[in-house]
């Protein structure tokens, strides 16, 4: 009987002792103070090597610290080259005592002249490597490079990376001239033969150097900051220019992509009145008559008035018809500015209407997609804006129109 | 204790209700995780027309295996073999089958270690997740049919859970214009992709024959096999058409795993994110019921053209096989690329859908009607 029990315990405590072998661990585990998490990359390229810099977190510094205790820099760049993107970031570990983790990645740039030579080919590791997402804003640094911008350090947002990626969203949703691409949404319109990318850009302000050490980020104006920048307009993966402002705010009325902007009209007696865009909807369409492409955008904006410098009675309708009137041929110019910018400065679809005529005709898209970009450059393109001003903010007339009577 | 040992193969008795669940997970499994880049590479933007497609071949193809239930029932599928062709050549065709039931087994879990690799963790071999996963499928089978039905039942909630999260968060991020132009390319890539749909979804449903006999109410088992086998395939249906609205077919067809790209997206206002890890259950609970009853398939089948009264005595050795074969039953990924969009479609054609219609076709001639009732009584008792 006791001789039995022994038996019978034996597979108990082999099975406990195979249950001791997986609290090692997981094989691929990897410690926090293992990794060097990067929020920020850079791709410039110098003859024929990519050049690499990744923005890494500088954990003591951001960690539940209130007030900068030391003088450390929240963040700190690596920089190394190599004739593949992946071998640069691997290379890194030469100087990093921690392996490069990208999963956090908020922004990937690219230096300008880099972007000229065509950027397609260096983004494929970050498409195909299985710790990156594709939820992060590609960017092109204008008129430097990658790895200068990334050695700036920013005042508000401790790591510069956070601060480009949320001052790119934010601007998109209040202010409109830049758009946030995702990695995926570049592929896409890579691939397309109906749509050229665009990406938003952006720009060192102030003194050529510094700028990387904390003393940038100890006064109320840092000698250098990152600023947003327009869009950078390419064709296929290469840059071919920039939009002003003024274009880059009307592409983003094209493709349906303004949140909420403000923008303003002359008064019929002079002066200016600012009006808050509430709501923006548009359509692009390209359909095909009598064998050429007839695109249209259609764009119907709700507004506010915002403030109003200028001489005009707000409290009758005409005048708001008035305004309603010009605020759609101001919104008209900025289109066409934008179209222009398409049809005849860079000679590039940036818009997408090539997509527009490949949902509505799929056989002539089939005929024209070869040199779509050409067909584009004379097209008819019809722009019709519907303007409502619903609202006047919490006033009627400015204080200054009782004044002036 | 050796009377329990010594009892018959299976004599479980499953409900409907249990075979429904386990059809729609097994119709799920796998499929969901790497069609919809096949469908996308065939039908660009008319993937989700082509996952359509292959519903309604599902209907033709299910509807084949209702037909044999019923001209063989109370059956599996070698005796299904035997009856209709004799003994030695049903054995033989019995075998083809039974093989096809492991290689199944072994590809899918190369699929499990595979996915493991590529998105979780590529440095642990994969004959460390390959063997872990087969151990929980190799205790599912030797605990019988009514363990793994129950467990089915307590998986699905699970999986209905994150299905309905996962539709629910990616609605906002759907693109409609992806899905235009429809029909750019006609019917043809349609045809095409719906045959490796069902293919993928429908057709290993052959390799449940090995249950059908153990369902208590066979009648009202053979509705409820069709509905919720269509039901599965609609889900796969689904997923697709997201994946193409949210991913875009470009970006579908080029991912190795695209349901998995689609749940990297969700993005519920900045906070819901990055959950796929956790999403990612809802592939492990399908595609373990597809790898149980591929493995249950083949040592059922095995014992019975051994006659063993025990199908759990060939288990353990089989579950070795299955795990080596699994290890080079692709030796890279690209070959296994190849292998499913060219090999496979012509093979489970002919096991899905060749054999069982010739094996029915004989059904016919040789049971007149009027026997068909004693022969079911006869298998009943």
């Amino acid at each position: 009987m006791a001789a039995n029990m022994t038996f019978k315990r034996i597979p108990i405590l082999l099975s406990v002792l195979i249950l001791m072998l997986p609290l090692t661990g997981c094989w691929d585990r990897r410690e926090m103070n293992e990794l060097a998490i990067s929020l920020g990359m850079g791709i410039d390229r110098v003859g024929k090597k990519y050049v690499v810099t990744v923005q890494v977190v500088n954990p003591s510094q951001i960690a539940g610290q209130k007030g900068s205790g030391s003088n450390e820099s929240p963040v700190r760049t690596y920089t190394a080259e190599g004739p593949t993107v992946y071998e640069a970031i691997r290379k890194m570990t030469i100087a990093s005592p921690r392996k490069i983790y990208a999963a956090h990645l908020r922004v990937l740039i690219f230096g300008e002249g880099m972007a000229r030579q065509g950027i397609g080919k260096s983004i494929d590791l970050l498409s195909r490597d299985y710790e990156l997402r594709t939820d992060f804003f590609l960017l092109v640094a204008r008129g430097t490079t990658a790895a200068h911008a990334l050695n700036i350090l920013t005042p508000l947002e401790r790591i510069p990376a956070n601060k480009l990626y949320r001052s790119i969203e934010t601007s998109e949703k209040a202010w409109a001239p830049v758009t946030t691409v995702t990695l995926d949404e570049f592929v896409n319109d890579i691939v397309s033969k109906g749509k050229n990318p665009v990406i938003s850009g952006i720009r060192l302000t102030g003194t050529e150097d510094g700028g990387s050490s904390t003393d940038n980020i100890k006064t109320t104006r840092p000698a250098i900051q990152l600023e947003n920048n327009g869009l950078a307009v390419f064709r296929k993966d290469k840059l071919v220019g920039w939009l002003s402002e003024m274009e880059s705010k009307g592409y983003n009325y094209i493709i349906n992509n303004v949140t909420s902007t403000v923008g303003h009209v002359s008064c019929p007696n002079g002066g200016n009145l600012a009006l808050e865009v509430v709501r923006a909807d548009s359509k692009m369409k390209g359909t095909v008559k009598e064998g050429r492409p007839h695109l249209s955008v259609e764009l119907r904006v709700e507004e506010n008035v915002g403030e109003v410098e200028c001489s005009i009675d707000l409290t009758k309708v005409r005048s708001i018809q008035e305004l309603e009137k010009r605020a759609e041929e101001r919104l008209t110019r900025i289109i066409r500015r934008s179209l222009d910018a398409g049809q005849k400065k860079y000679k590039s679809d940036f818009f997408g209407f090539g997509n527009a005529v490949h949902r509505s005709n799929p056989g002539y898209w089939k005929a024209v997609q070869k040199d779509w970009d050409e067909r584009f450059e004379d097209a008819v393109i019809d722009v019709k804006v519907n303007v409502k001003i619903k609202r006047t903010g919490t006033v009627t007339n400015s204080f200054m129109e009782d004044k002036e009577e | 204790m050796k009377g329990v040992l010594q009892e018959m193969s299976e004599n479980g008795k499953i409900s409907v209700l249990q075979l429904m669940v386990l059809v729609f997970l097994y119709t799920i499994g796998t499929t969901v995780l790497v069609i919809p880049s096949g469908l996308a590479a065939t039908a660009n933007q008319d993937a989700w027309l082509g996952a359509i497609v292959g519903v309604l071949i599902g209907t033709v193809v299910l509807g084949l295996y209702i037909a044999l239930w019923i001209v063989y029932p109370g059956q599996t599928f070698v005796g299904i073999c035997r009856a209709a062709l004799g003994k030695w050549a049903g054995s033989a065709i019995a075998v083809i089958f039974m093989g096809y039931g492991f290689i199944g087994a072994s590809t899918v879990l190369f699929y499990v270690g595979n996915f493991f690799q590529t998105q979780f963790i590529p440095r642990t071999p994969i004959w460390c997740t390959v063997t872990l996963f087969a151990l929980v499928v190799v205790m599912g089978t030797r605990l019988g049919l009514e363990t793994i039905s129950r467990a089915a039942e307590l998986m699905l909630p699970w999986f209905l859970l994150f299905f309905a999260i996962l539709v629910i968060t990616l609605v906002p991020a759907a693109k409609y214009v992806n899905v235009r132009p429809m029909l750019e390319f006609g019917w043809k890539p349609l045809f095409e992709a719906g045959l490796s749909f069902a293919g993928t979804a429908y057709m290993p449903i052959v390799f449940l024959f090995a249950v059908f006999p153990h369902v208590k109410t066979p009648e009202k088992a053979k509705i409820g096999v069709y509905v919720t086998a269509l039901i599965g395939g609609l889900c796969v249906v689904l997923v697709t058409l997201l994946c193409i609205l949210v991913l875009g077919p470009n970006i579908t067809a080029r991912s190795m795993f695209p349901s998995y790209a689609l749940v990297k997206k969700i993005n519920i206002g900045n906070f819901l994110q990055r959950v796929e890890a956790v999403m990612a259950g809802m592939w492990f609970i399908t595609t373990y019921v597809k790898t149980t009853f591929y493995f249950y398939g083949g040592v059922t089948s095995l014992s019975e053209i051994l006659n063993l009264n025990n199908y759990r005595n060939v288990t353990l050795p089989c579950t070795m096989i299955v795990i080596v074969l699994s290890l080079i039953v692709y030796p890279d990924v690209v070959y296994m690329q190849y292998w499913d969009s060219i090999v496979f479609p012509p093979y489970i054609l002919l096991m899905g859908v060749f054999i069982p219609l010739l094996l029915w076709i004989i059904g016919l001639f040789k049971t007149k009607p009027g026997q068909n009732a004693a022969a079911s009584g006869k298998n009943q008792s």
